[in-house]
């Protein structure tokens, strides 16, 4: 689970992080005040999820009220990855000569955490040059270690404290609060030499939810993603109009694929799990039956340990309720023949393999 | 790295929850020799007729198994899997799916101080069709035996692709179900290497899909270890959105990070075969063996 910048923030003062004096505004009216009570100039940054804020436009430093308001008319009505923000940071301006990167975040193929740190930052770490990456054991770091990456750096003695105690809050962070992902990008370094994180993002890995109630409420929630994940349905909403359903993750993935390969246009991505009895079946065919902008569905299962039959029947009890959109199966597996009467003379369309069930959904036939 | 051989003993961990029971039938109908549970408060029970113990030391004990399957919900993986490794477990198969990434982190360097190899978690397993042995939940009549050896982060899409090969005539020497969460208990690189030194095996089949650069890395590997097998490889979610997490705790694009169209060029650089869908798979496959 990704935070907002705003909560991001948060935790960072929670874990002895200094950032910058700020407000958070969730409408225009919010504007006026929360400038009056900043230190000008003041930025105007969209709240939203997606990376690349400033070169969408989604950043304006602002020295009046009047210019401030103005901005923020412009960003609430931004829409940054298609997310348009619920609320806006307005934070005093931070005045530095040289920004630096600085992360804790997981390395898949090393297996490890990571510490990555740049004297010099800029906006992607990957081409960022003469950059430092130590792994970071399980238990945590130590002073030493956090002095080592400084001296690596080459940082002047005051930077170098200063960095030290920032690396230490920041791995602190990840260690306890089970995140994926901490990073300082900047952390600027003010004429006066001091070390300041302007922007925080934060990922929570969300496996170890369970032991961080504190993240559950965090988020507004899509009422659709939000009935997927109370049934235990993997879902992800998208633009098109052919609702994806499967068994299995990696099925549903290159059902997608082989949606986007015909010409059509995914409007979910739904995977059932493992195992899908006939009420999860039903459970998941009439949510996204439910979604507005899906016109018609696909449904791909693999049969093994799901049974044919028990997918023909949670369609069945779906087609009982009335106003099931055209619906494409592919049904494989054991019990798929029995599957296959159980649905005859309705209007569900059975294909044998996916790629007819897809051209046939694609087409709309 | 070890493989299972037919007739050799097999605990199941939580073998008295739902899908412990139903595993513990299905891999018992396959061949494979489960010989003992455990379920911690449920010793003295069995299940289908095996017994069952509080602890895997009383398992390995009375039963001197080396491996076992895990079905032990997310919350409790970690306390189950150092419980199998402390009790001398050299190969765990972690079914569960939602175990947080720390403590993957934890089992991976336990397993690695005792030289045990761990498969998953989030995975289907390990079956070895030729010797009538399966340590996981894949349904059986996808796979038959042969000299193909399959692996992959996706458990449907394993027994989709084992399925199209079986039709095909190409049985698999081993198929593997590495799983999808962002950290791997064995990796594709340490399946390719183990599988190059198996003589029942003429070509390896490699399912990836986005997130990560397991491909990547694999592909870098293939170069510089100069790998001898022909291999074919097929990539899940040239069309997924970024930053969204795609069923698998793994599989979510960030940036320019983790796209479908990085791993197929990186292995197509490599000499891999890269099919379009897991349909092309058996074809490729036909093709690499000439």
């Amino acid at each position: 689970m990704r935070l907002y910048e705003y909560q991001a923030k948060s935790l960072f003062k929670e874990y002895g992080l200094s950032v910058p004096k700020s407000i958070l505004v969730h409408d225009l009216e919010g504007v006026r005040g929360a400038f009056a009570s900043l230190a000008p100039p003041v930025a105007v940054k969209s709240q939203v999820l997606a990376g690349g804020r400033g070169k969408a436009g989604g950043i304006a430093l602002v020295d009046d009220p009047s210019k401030a308001e103005h901005e923020a008319a412009r960003i609430f009505a931004l829409p940054i990855g298609g997310e348009k923000p619920a609320s806006l940071l307005l934070e005093e301006g931070y005045p530095h000569e040289r920004e630096m990167y600085l992360s804790v975040t997981l390395d898949r193929g090393e297996r490890s955490y990571v510490a990555i740190a740049a004297a010099a930052g800029g906006v992607e770490v990957e081409s960022m040059k003469g950059k430092v990456i130590r792994k970071v054991p399980v238990g945590g770091i130590d002073a030493g270690f956090a002095a080592e990456m400084a001296s690596e750096l080459k940082l002047p003695p005051g930077e170098s404290s200063q960095f030290v105690k920032i690396l230490l809050s920041l791995e602190r962070l990840a260690r306890e609060k089970e995140c994926e992902l901490t990073e300082i990008n900047p952390l600027a370094v003010g004429k006066d030499g001091t070390l300041m994180p302007l922007d925080a993002k934060v990922i929570v890995d969300d496996n170890a939810l369970f032991r961080h109630p504190e993240f559950a409420k965090l988020h507004p929630e899509d009422e659709f993603e939000g009935e997927a994940s109370r049934q235990g349905f993997a879902f992800v909403r998208l633009d098109g109009d052919i609702a994806v359903v499967g068994n299995g993750a990696g099925l549903v993935l290159s059902t997608l694929d082989l949606v986007g390969d015909a010409g059509g246009e995914p409007a979910c991505f739904l995977d059932l799990g493992g195992g899908a009895q006939q009420d999860r079946v039903e459970a998941a065919i009439r949510l996204v039956n439910r979604l507005p902008g899906a016109s018609r569905i696909l449904v791909n299962i693999y049969g093994g340990i799901t049974r044919s039959t028990d997918v023909a029947a949670g369609i069945r009890a779906v087609i009982s309720g009335g106003g099931l959109k055209p619906l494409y199966a592919r049904v494989s597996g054991a019990e798929e023949e029995e599957a296959r009467q159980m649905l005859a003379g309705t209007a569900v369309k059975m294909y044998k393999t996916a790629p007819e069930a897809v051209a046939a959904v694609v087409k709309g036939a | 790295m070890m493989l299972p051989r037919g007739g050799d003993p097999v605990i199941v961990q939580n073998m008295t929850g739902r899908y412990g029971r139903l595993h513990t039938k299905l891999m018992l109908d396959y061949g494979t020799n489960v010989a003992a549970g455990a379920a911690p408060g449920k010793g003295g029970e069995s299940v289908e007729g095996v017994p069952v113990y509080d602890t895997v030391a009383e398992a390995v004990a009375k039963t001197k198994a080396r491996a076992s399957v895990c079905f032990v919900p997310a919350e409790f993986t970690l306390a189950a899997g150092v419980e199998a490794l402390d009790a001398g477990i050299e190969l765990l198969v972690i079914i569960t799916e939602h175990v947080p990434i720390r403590d993957e982190l934890k089992l991976v360097q336990l397993a690695q101080a005792k030289g045990a190899t761990i498969i998953g978690p989030n995975c289907p397993g390990i079956i070895v069709p030729s010797e009538k042995v399966k340590l996981g939940i894949m349904p059986a009549p996808s796979f038959s035996p042969g000299k193909v050896a399959l692996y992959s982060r996706s458990g449907t899409l394993t027994y989709e692709i084992a399925g199209e090969l079986t039709a095909s005539g190409h049985g698999q020497s081993v198929a593997v179900g590495i799983g999808g969460d962002p950290i791997n208990g064995s990796t594709p690189i340490q399946w390719m290497d183990f599988v190059q030194g198996m003589e029942e095996t003429d070509a390896v089949v490699v399912v990836g899909e986005i997130g990560g650069d397991a491909e990547e890395r694999l592909a870098r590997h293939i170069e510089k270890s100069g790998y001898k097998k022909p291999i074919v490889g097929y990539i899940a979610g040239r069309h997924a959105p970024k930053e969204k997490k795609m069923g698998h705790a793994g599989a979510i694009i960030y940036g320019d990070y983790g796209t479908a169209d990085s791993k197929i060029r990186a292995l197509t650089a490599a000499g891999v075969k890269v099919a379009k869908t897991p349909m092309d798979v058996p074809r490729l496959v036909r093709e690499a063996l000439g």
